[in-house]
């Protein structure tokens, strides 16, 4: 059997604790809870919370801990998970056999702890380490269940009291997600080898289970034929298939035709990783559909290649297409659909208008009238420059919103966004970037050519703008709070894969360099990866390093930094906060603090530089009064080293407030009340820190 | 006696003051060592992390700002114990530690520290007595 009770106790413990929690119901932010994992069905994280202000958020102090180190074999770095709370009781995921966890939401202490043994299946997985969470599902009258994803793909519910797993639902409390997941016109993926996972945390709504499906990264791929993304119904109660929503469509299916020559049958992904949201009322669910195969060429698919990065609103009931928008034609950026797209009820000229707004890694908030799918403010179709690579047609146009403006840099104008704290670095950045083909946005990648060009430049795709963490929305001021990363700088350069690799013609790298496969984040690093037997060269790195390839020629000191500095001025990140009703951004500020790095840089000392922000792509909180988020990097110079979780005025995007983490924020934080008294919880790991679950709150004596 | 502790015990905290102040800064690997890293980076590490330590969707960038406001402070002993056990993230532990002290010198050499005379060791204890400053201290 492979599943494994830890606790023994764990009826004894669960019967005791939630007394209090007896009152039934749904359970929701205006009782305290958190109950979803971007706080109610309709991706907002806000909380009505406010005990927590701008008076004390300074005298905040941890109340409790929680290190998942030993929730699997080995640490994990990369924490993300953000827990749910309902009626005192936190649950989550960590470590690397993304267990799941249930805690008192007082103290921290574990109430109950699940994991499943999947063997070579999730060693193999394409999205590992412990993922975002987990989902809840009640009846309202006491049967609750925690339902999640594991990292080898399956569904899985468990009892929320006891954390055993449900007997009724699927097979012995499962459903196998990768049974219905195929290649090519229809061929089933292998049930342990087959490529298909999830780390994103499912959408329980009414009594449905919607999950979506991820995929390995598309850099390198062995072959365009990839798993076909899906996004399925399951019934809540027992596991039955409700619906199938393909991502690619079939023939017959609307926008089959956009995958030229038949493509449709020989390239895949084009899944949903993140986040989704539904309107519980007008029964809409929205889908925010990744890359098809590949990220960086799509030479192999001529066409649009729907639903390739396109916001998807599906029926709840029958999953059938109700509309469709394309952010995206032909997609080779990587752009994805990152976020969990946000459901505003707005004011626009006097008109209100049901909407959906979606962050995205482009820097753009894509704002649609939910029902019709029609873009509140006009969206342009512009001309944009095309691919030389061989076979790759790109499209001549791309989508551009005229409101709001973008919220972030999303590519990198030369010179003007260079650095420039002084003409000798703006001169070397100028001398960095040359040897790289720059332009507007939707430059398509390049074959990278160290006679030529070593890549085509690129800012916000792969690690820009708004990325998995999302963003949040305030629904009484109908103003969207949104992080976003703006100096991610990253050259992209194709080359042909070696023999026998794959049947893609282009892969990620360059000609002049070492093949090497691109790995998602945290590849190997599941529980039951094998740890390979070290080849032991003879004494002396020399002769160790002997067989490797030569170092590139091209790449410099420094790399394409100047001075240890960004190629790009600050702010290297902000936070914007996006008025819904105007379509224009009502403040913007710096995210988080100066880098010691930049502020002691010796190349500039005694200028006064200001605040620089820093880079970085991570999820917020929103309160009644406060927008709340954690640096991404260390510093040392205005405090005792940390990463600060700092609490910004929602009015005005001014700091009020921070307090210490020991490492950088990993995962979104989310808030919660029990007894009266509010909590902030958010993950942290990174750098040299194992993953970590910190609960703030404040003190009980002043 | 009792002096003589005391003598033994300032001595050692002399000694250690002096390891201490060891820094990324005093020239604490060589070039050759950092050219062997460099090679090896590009096979085992760039396809994450970047051919340029810029970083990528998959993996953080290894020199520049971000990078070292997440490691100064702490030591190169601590940079070393991170990829021992965690990294290549496909396959950890594949690296020996005279691949992984070379790795380091090639991120410390992108980084632009000084290259010495001296090799970066393979001992995770000696490593920690060298500390990762982001700025050049004044002397």
């Amino acid at each position: 059997m492979l599943f494994r009770k830890i606790s023994p106790m764990l009826g004894l413990l669960c019967v005791t604790l939630p007394l209090s929690a007896q009152s039934g119901g749904q359970p929701s932010t205006k009782n305290g809870d958190w109950p979803y994992y971007t706080a109610d069905l309709k991706g907002t994280k806000y909380s009505p919370l406010d005990q927590i202000n701008a008076d004390n958020f300074n005298k905040l102090e941890v109340a409790w801990r929680f290190k998942t180190d030993n929730l699997g074999p080995r640490p994990e770095y990369k924490l993300e998970g953000t827990p749910l709370v309902v009626k005192g009781v936190l649950y989550t995921t960590g470590g690397t056999r993304r267990s799941v966890v249930a805690l008192d939401a007082k103290t921290g202490e574990q109430l109950w702890v699940y994991q499943f043994r999947e063997g070579k299946r999730a060693a193999i997985a394409p999205r590992q380490l412990s993922g975002r969470g987990v989902s809840y599902w009640t009846d309202g009258k006491g049967d609750d269940r925690i339902v999640f994803v594991t990292t080898g793909y399956r569904l899985v519910e468990l009892n929320a009291h006891t954390g055993a797993v449900i007997p009724g639902f699927g097979k012995d409390g499962m459903v196998d997600l990768k049974v219905g997941m195929t290649t090519g016109t229809g061929k089933q993926i292998d049930l342990e080898n087959g490529e298909a996972g999830l780390h994103s945390t499912p959408l329980v709504v009414k009594d449905v289970v919607i999950v979506g499906s991820s995929f390995k990264e598309g850099m390198t791929v062995v072959t365009h034929d990839n798993t076909k993304g899906l996004v399925r119904a399951y019934d809540a109660h027992n596991g039955k298939l409700l619906w199938t929503f393909n991502t690619i469509p079939r023939p017959g299916e609307f926008g089959n035709e956009t995958w030229e020559n038949g493509s449709w049958a020989t390239n895949g992904n084009t899944g949903v990783w993140t986040q989704m949201t539904v309107d519980e009322e007008l029964g809409l669910v929205f889908l925010p559909v990744e890359s098809p195969t590949s990220d960086y060429y799509g030479g192999e698919r001529p066409g649009d290649n729907l639903y390739g990065e396109s916001l998807v609103c599906v029926d709840l009931k029958t999953g059938k297409r109700k509309w469709h928008f394309q952010i995206v034609h032909h997609p080779i950026w990587d752009y994805d659909l990152s976020s969990a797209p946000i459901l505003a009820d707005i004011t626009v000229d006097g008109k209100a208008i049901k909407a959906v707004a979606l962050p995205s890694k482009e820097a753009f908030l894509y704002v649609f009238d939910r029902v019709t799918g029609k873009p509140v403010w006009p969206i342009e179709e512009r001309p944009v420059p095309q691919s030389d690579v061989p076979l790759e047609k790109t499209s001549p146009t791309q989508p551009f919103p005229t409101k709001p403006p973008r919220y972030a840099r999303n590519y990198i104008n030369v010179p003007d966004d260079l650095i420039d704290f002084t003409p000798e670095m703006r001169a070397q950045a100028k001398d960095n970037i040359a040897r790289y083909k720059t332009g507007p946005m939707f430059l398509p990648p390049v074959v990278g050519d160290p006679k030529g060009f070593l890549g085509a430049m690129q800012l916000g795709n792969a690690s820009g703008g708004t990325n998995w963490p999302g963003a949040g929305y305030d629904p009484e001021t109908h103003i969207v709070y949104a992080q976003a990363n703006q100096s991610a700088v990253s050259p992209i350069s194709l080359r042909k894969p070696p023999e026998g690799f794959s049947d893609i013609h282009y892969v990620l790298g360059r000609n002049d360099t070492e093949f090497r496969v691109s790995e998602g984040p945290g590849f190997g690093s599941a529980a039951d990866a094998p740890q390979p037997v070290r080849t032991r060269p003879g004494r002396g790195g020399a002769a160790a390093a002997g067989a490797a390839p030569a170092a590139p020629a091209a790449a410099p000191a420094g790399g394409l930094t100047v001075q240890g500095l960004s190629l790009v001025k600050p702010p290297y990140a902000v936070i914007s906060a996006i008025n819904l009703d105007r379509g224009d951004i009502q403040w913007q500020v710096p995210y988080g603090e100066t880098p010691d790095a930049v502020r002691n840089n010796p190349a500039l000392k005694g200028m006064n530089i200001g605040n620089t922000g820093q880079g970085g792509s991570v999820g917020l909180v929103v309160t009644k009064t406060l927008v709340v988020l954690g640096d991404s990097q260390m510093t040392s110079v205005t405090h005792p080293r940390a990463a600060m979780l700092r609490a910004y005025d929602k009015a005005n995007g001014k700091e009020v407030g921070s307090v210490p983490m020991p490492a950088p924020q990993s995962g979104s934080p989310m808030t919660y009340s029990v007894d009266g008294k509010q909590y902030i919880v958010v993950a942290v790991s990174g750098g040299a820190y194992s993953g970590e679950y910190i609960a703030y709150k404040l003190p009980e004596q002043e | 006696m009792t002096a003589a502790v005391v003598l033994l015990a300032l001595s050692a905290l002399v000694v250690f003051q002096e390891q201490k102040a060891t820094t990324v800064w005093n020239g604490v690997y060589t070039a050759e060592q950092a050219k062997r890293g460099a090679a090896l980076y590009a096979n085992s590490c760039g396809s994450c992390h970047g051919l340029e330590l810029n970083g990528g969707e998959s993996a953080p960038p290894l020199t520049g700002g971000d990078f070292m406001s997440n490691w100064s402070g702490l030591t190169v002993g601590d940079l070393f114990e991170r990829i021992r056990t965690t990294m290549p993230a496909d396959r950890p532990g594949t690296l020996t530690r005279e691949q992984t002290a070379n790795v380091v010198a090639h991120i410390l050499n992108v980084g632009q520290f000084p290259a010495g005379t001296t090799e970066l060791s393979t001992r995770t204890e000696t490593l920690k007595q060298i500390s990762i400053v982001a700025i050049k201290p004044e002397h």
